[in-house]
């Protein structure tokens, strides 16, 4: 069963063709590694992907909804981790949370239970802006997952995150469909079954379980 | 979350962010001080004209405080990718709007605090309750407005030019009917009740407006 | 010859057909002197702008409702020849103010407006420039269009408002002899001819510009089926 089919995904910034006539299909439960070069498109696809951005061109679908008329019938399914944490500096872990868990409309109850997902619960009183860079991604990793969403768009998830990072994205990713976009060949093999190559945003087909020799 | 939950929780988060970094509310109210005093020795105040120009220079001192709060409010919010992240949760962009604006409106009121008693301090200007009615109602409508230009120009480069040159042609009449109440008030000739009507009259024609222009704005 | 340049070469005809008749037909005027001619164009320049600023809105409208590039490109036209005609309208009415008032400007409702008017198309102008082009720049451009429009008349009945507070002297209106009418309906109807070719013009020029740019038209937003997988 197919959750995220798309069809020619190009998108213009001005003159720049960030992405051109970008396919992919992710089946449900299924985790898609996007992996390429910086400037390869991939920060794009993913915002596309995850209905932060409209395309210039192409189509959509999640869940068999149309991503771009449905959108905000989708914004429960999805759950997205941008390239920047963007937590904001001033308010602790917990406050950062507990805001997005009233706007996302869960019960509150779900921040204990994404810190504890995240391994973040130490540090779940501290602000954001005194936390290491890992640290803030780990909570930016929980508020994505706040709202328990059945597809999971990560930008560079392991960024930052050091040596346990395999096994954090392990717990997070579990019974999810999920899109990430990596540089790293091989967590991107112990994660996913599905590799999609971009360059110069192009699709350069996909594979599944891409061998590395590590 | 119904719509005024949303906006309320919105707002008590900027205003939180702002009580813990205390950056904003400080730096204004040193400068419409430093307002004042330049324009009492600019203008050559004495207690003759004190209260011809006494009106001219608080919305002066306003205007330019406003310019720099609402500039602010979507400054932190384009760096740190929030924004996005709260439009992608189930809250209208219009509430998220509703909200920002409370939180631009109380702080430029919590400037307005200092602002005030400090006129009548330097000018001996009166300091009636009209005069409060007065701002707090021009506020609400500058709010609205400075905060809707604040998220379009936060795409766009050269924010720092482009703010001021769209939000003073649409403050104008906010000006005009504020300035002119306010004079009023301090027993300058002029209605002050058709000043207030005025000014209610734009508050809500241009906060109706930009609820409607929000969800525009904001959303992708 | 294409069609855009017969029509350009029609409406110089026109307009200098109009200045024929400002200039060998309409009467001197007893009180102001050959500076009153000055009147024909500025006025029609002013009702030409309020044309152009009516296409921005609408072009705006229908954009935010249907993402339609054809309206979007009839607004960046109306935006650019507007701002032309206003600053027309400005410094025309600058040149007749100084010898007839005494001075080159003064805050009365008309003035104030066009002024705020000029500066709402240059925000509009700017703000097309700066932001990414395309669909983002499109729709915070029209919600300034938008705004403008509502603004000019508000600010114009604002600043008439103050002045019934503040009564000061009254500026008086003669009633026009038939000849100057005359000149001037001419005139009006072939700057507005002028207006609408420019804004044609225009169109073309940014129609090209987003062939260039390869914006694509409306984005199709249909149910996606099974794609064709890549090699």
């Amino acid at each position: 069963m197919s959750f995220v089919v798309a069809n020619g995904l190009t998108h213009w910034f001005g003159r720049d063709l960030v992405l051109e006539g970008v396919d992919l299909v992710v089946d449900t439960g299924e985790h898609m590694a996007v992996l390429g070069d910086n400037g390869a498109g991939k920060t794009t696809l993913l915002r596309v992907l995850a209905t932060a951005l409209r395309p210039t061109a192409g189509r959509l679908q999640i869940a068999g909804l149309d991503a771009f008329r449905e959108k905000r019938r989708l914004r429960h399914h999805v759950g997205y981790l941008a390239h920047a944490p963007g937590l904001y500096p001033a308010l602790s872990a917990v406050e950062n949370l507990e805001f997005f868990c009233d706007l996302q409309e869960v019960s509150r109850t779900r921040v204990e239970e994404a810190l504890d997902i995240v391994a973040m619960t130490s540090v779940a009183h501290r602000r954001a802006d005194q936390l290491s860079r890992g640290m803030q991604q780990r909570v930016a990793i929980a508020r994505a997952i706040l709202h328990e969403p059945r597809l999971l768009v990560l930008d560079e998830p392991d960024a930052s995150l050091g040596e346990d990072a395999a096994e954090l994205l392990t717990r997070v990713m579990q019974g999810k469909t999920v899109i990430m976009a990596t540089h790293d060949r091989a967590l991107a093999n112990r994660l996913c079954q599905r590799t999609l190559e971009l360059r110069h945003g192009r699709s350069h087909g996909t594979a599944t379980r891409l061998h590395v020799v590590t | 979350m119904n719509p005024v939950r949303v906006a309320i929780a919105v707002a008590r988060k900027d205003l939180k962010s702002e009580w813990r970094t205390r950056e904003l509310v400080p730096a204004l109210a040193q400068f419409v001080v430093l307002a004042l005093l330049i324009g009492n020795f600019g203008f050559q105040v004495d207690t003759h004209n004190a209260s011809a120009i006494a009106p001219g220079i608080l919305w002066l001192a306003l205007v330019f405080a406003g310019l720099v709060a609402f500039g602010r409010t979507f400054a932190a919010e384009r760096e740190q990718a929030s924004l996005e992240a709260m439009l992608m949760t189930p809250a209208s962009p219009v509430a998220i709007f509703a909200g920002k604006a409370m939180a631009a409106t109380v702080l430029l009121v919590l400037c307005e605090v200092v602002l005030l008693p400090a006129l009548t301090l330097f000018f001996g200007t009166p300091l009636g309750g009209d005069v409060v009615a007065a701002v707090l109602l021009a506020t609400v409508g500058m709010a609205a407005l400075g905060v809707l230009f604040a998220a379009i120009v936060a795409r766009v480069r050269a924010r720092e030019l482009l703010l001021p040159l769209l939000t003073l042609p649409l403050w104008i009449p906010f000006i005009v009917a504020g300035g002119q109440a306010v004079q009023s008030a301090m027993g300058l000739p002029g209605s002050y009740q058709e000043a207030m009507g005025l000014l209610l009259d734009f508050d809500i024609l241009f906060v109706v407006l930009t609820s409607l222009a929000a969800r525009f704005v904001l959303d992708e | 010859m294409s069609r855009h340049e017969r029509w350009a070469a029609g409406a110089v005809a026109l307009m200098l057909v109009a200045g024929a008749a400002i200039f060998l037909y309409a009467p001197t005027d007893y009180l102001q002197g050959p500076v009153q001619r000055i009147f024909y164009l500025h006025v029609s320049s002013a009702i030409a702008a309020y044309g152009c600023f009516t296409v921005v809105l609408i072009g705006g409208l229908v954009y935010l409702r249907r993402e339609s590039l054809v309206a979007d490109r009839f607004a960046r036209a109306g935006a650019v020849v507007g701002v032309v005609f206003t600053t027309v309208t400005l410094v025309m009415g600058m040149l007749w103010a100084k010898p007839i008032w005494g001075t080159y400007w003064t805050w009365d409702a008309r003035l104030t407006s066009t002024l705020v008017l000029w500066m709402i198309y240059a925000g509009y102008l700017l703000v097309r420039r700066l932001a990414d082009p395309g669909r983002q720049a499109a729709r915070i451009a029209a919600v300034v269009g938008i705004f403008g429009f509502v603004d000019v008349p508000v600010v114009h009945f604002s600043v008439t408002w103050w002045r019934t507070q503040h009564p000061g002297p009254v500026v008086v209106n003669d009633a026009l002899p038939p000849e100057m009418l005359a000149t001037f309906l001419l005139t009006m109807a072939c700057t507005l001819a002028l207006a609408a070719v420019l804004i044609a013009i225009r169109y073309r020029i940014e129609t090209l510009s987003d062939e260039r740019m390869h914006m694509a038209e409306e984005v199709k937003v249909m149910t996606a089926p099974e794609p064709r997988m890549a090699p």
